[in-house]
């Protein structure tokens, strides 16, 4: 049985660290709405988004503080320390991946009135379906403190990747019509925000080998970890 | 303990035979300790410590109470054959040297690697005198001139001289507390040593003494070696180099102290290598 003589610190370490898991859950969220509101221009859909995202940008401020304030009165060490150090990080890309959903978001009230294609549609709506178990991913393997698991993200990022490539060759398949080349040259900025939000699931699971490890590391495109200098 | 024959001249002047000796590289350590186990009587206080301590460096010592950390800490400058019931073993070297060997002057020892107690302990005697006297009893023998010269100096390098060079005359007792740590920091420099041991310098020092005397001691580790005791484990990560942290073992014999780790502080401090040591620095204990 073990004691804990700082059990008051812990306490509030694990308030501040269910107040980031809640913003990922939110984020992940926004992901799925935000998709739908750019692929079907629904700008109902598109205002809940931004509205959400006011919601991370609070608790991003609130966590700053509380964060702050803990390690002013408990300069905490140790895998204490890392934690502190993985979800100051974790919070700052749960705010910047509901950044991303806002830029997908306002895309339906660029778009609005255009005419849509559906196969970009179809890949925007893959594109989605594979961010979320990512960011998925990232949050069981950080809650489970399980690196293997956080080594997958390279490789569910990797047909991300691959579909915003792809993106450029179908929006030239439109270029023919002029308002059906706006839609989709918009939509490529859609695929971007996408790729964006893969990437930065990968940065979450890195934060979870560090907070395991001690070690600052890049995943890289096989899941192996690069050592950081 | 062993048998080498120490030289004098190792402890007398540490300096010449780290410039030249080839025995030095092999042992780069400035204080190297082997096995070492500390009793009083026939309880064991600390057992089988080993580690080795750079120059120029500091290392601090950490652990709970009871863990043997001050003692061990005693041990190297043979403070602990102070208390009758003291018994050190092992092997303790200084430059290589075994400063237990039977014809090592342990007044010598103490002289070459000085000593900071936690209380501030000033002489009842003038500021000027706390430096002076302890440098003559030491065997100073210089002018009335050089005297005053190397109070200076020891004042300035305690960074106290400004605060008292306008009434050197006054009682060590007439200064802060703080001013009057740094007073004996001023006496231990004053004998010229090699190795600086702190016992808790700053536990009975407001924070911006505290402050002051940790600035003071990452000054003094580009002349000296500094090894510090502290129950401040926030002060051990801003002042010291590599720490070693110490554990109680609780057995039907009593509590004895043993090192669980001994890393670089950034490393120990983030990533600890033992389980014991994250949960003592995390605040868990089992």
């Amino acid at each position: 049985m073990t004691a804990d003589a700082n059990v008051h610190f812990h306490d509030e370490l694990a308030a501040l660290e269910r107040r980031v898991l809640g913003m990922a859950d939110r984020a992940h969220e926004m992901v799925g709405l935000a998709v739908t509101a750019a692929t079907q221009g629904d700008l109902a859909l598109a205002d809940r988004v931004i509205a959400m995202d006011d919601e991370i940008d609070e608790n991003y401020l609130g966590v700053h503080h509380q964060w702050t304030t803990l390690m002013a009165r408990h300069q905490p060490l140790g895998s204490d320390l890392r934690r502190m150090a993985a979800l100051l990080q974790l919070s700052a890309t749960f705010e910047r991946m509901g950044d991303q959903c806002v830029n997908i978001a306002k895309i339906a009230r660029f778009n609005e009135g255009l005419p849509r294609v559906d196969r970009i549609c179809g890949k925007i709506e893959e594109m989605g379906d594979l961010v979320r178990p990512m960011i998925r991913t990232a949050l069981d393997a950080y809650i489970r403190q399980d690196v293997e698991e956080a080594r997958l993200l390279p490789s569910m990022d990797e047909p991300v990747d691959r579909l915003n490539a792809s993106m450029y060759q179908e929006v030239v398949t439109v270029a023919g019509d002029p308002r059906m080349l706006e839609w989709a040259t918009k939509m490529l900025m859609v695929s971007r925000a996408l790729e964006r939000l893969g990437d930065q699931a990968v940065d979450l699971g890195e934060m979870t080998a560090y907070l395991v490890t001690g070690e600052r590391v890049e995943f890289d495109e096989s899941g192996i970890m690069l050592r950081d200098a | 303990m062993t048998n080498d024959m120490p030289t004098e001249a190792v402890l007398e002047n540490p300096r010449v035979i780290a410039g030249g000796a080839t025995q030095v590289a092999k042992t780069p350590a400035v204080i190297e300790t082997k096995g070492m186990s500390v009793f009083y009587g026939d309880f064991l206080a600390v057992a089988d410590v080993s580690l080795r301590f750079q120059r120029n460096e500091i290392t601090a010592l950490i652990g709970p109470s009871g863990c043997g950390k001050s003692t061990v800490l005693r041990s190297l400058n043979r403070m602990n054959d102070l208390i009758p019931t003291a018994r050190t073993v092992g092997e303790v070297h200084y430059h290589g040297e075994n400063i237990y060997a039977d014809h090592i002057d342990p007044v010598r020892v103490r002289r070459t690697i000085g000593m900071v107690f936690q209380k501030p302990n000033p002489f009842p005697k003038s500021i000027f005198q706390n430096i002076a006297w302890g440098a003559k009893v030491n065997g100073f023998k210089g002018s009335k001139s050089d005297l005053e010269d190397l109070v200076e100096e020891a004042l300035r390098s305690a960074a106290l001289w400004d605060e008292v060079k306008d009434k050197l005359p006054a009682s060590g007792y007439s200064l802060s507390g703080g001013q009057q740590q740094r007073l004996c920091i001023a006496r231990a420099i004053a004998t010229k040593p090699d190795v600086i041991l702190m016992d808790e310098p700053c536990s009975a020092l407001d924070p911006i003494a505290t402050t002051r005397i940790e600035e003071l001691m990452l000054q003094l580790k580009e002349t000296y070696s500094i090894i510090i005791v502290t129950h401040n484990m926030q002060q051990a990560a801003r002042v010291s180099d590599k720490t070693a942290f110490f554990n109680v073992e609780i057995s039907q014999a009593g509590r004895t102290g043993r090192l669980v780790e001994f890393s670089p502080t950034d490393q120990l401090f983030t990533t600890p290598k033992e389980k014991e040591t994250e949960d003592y620095i995390t605040g868990r204990f089992g």
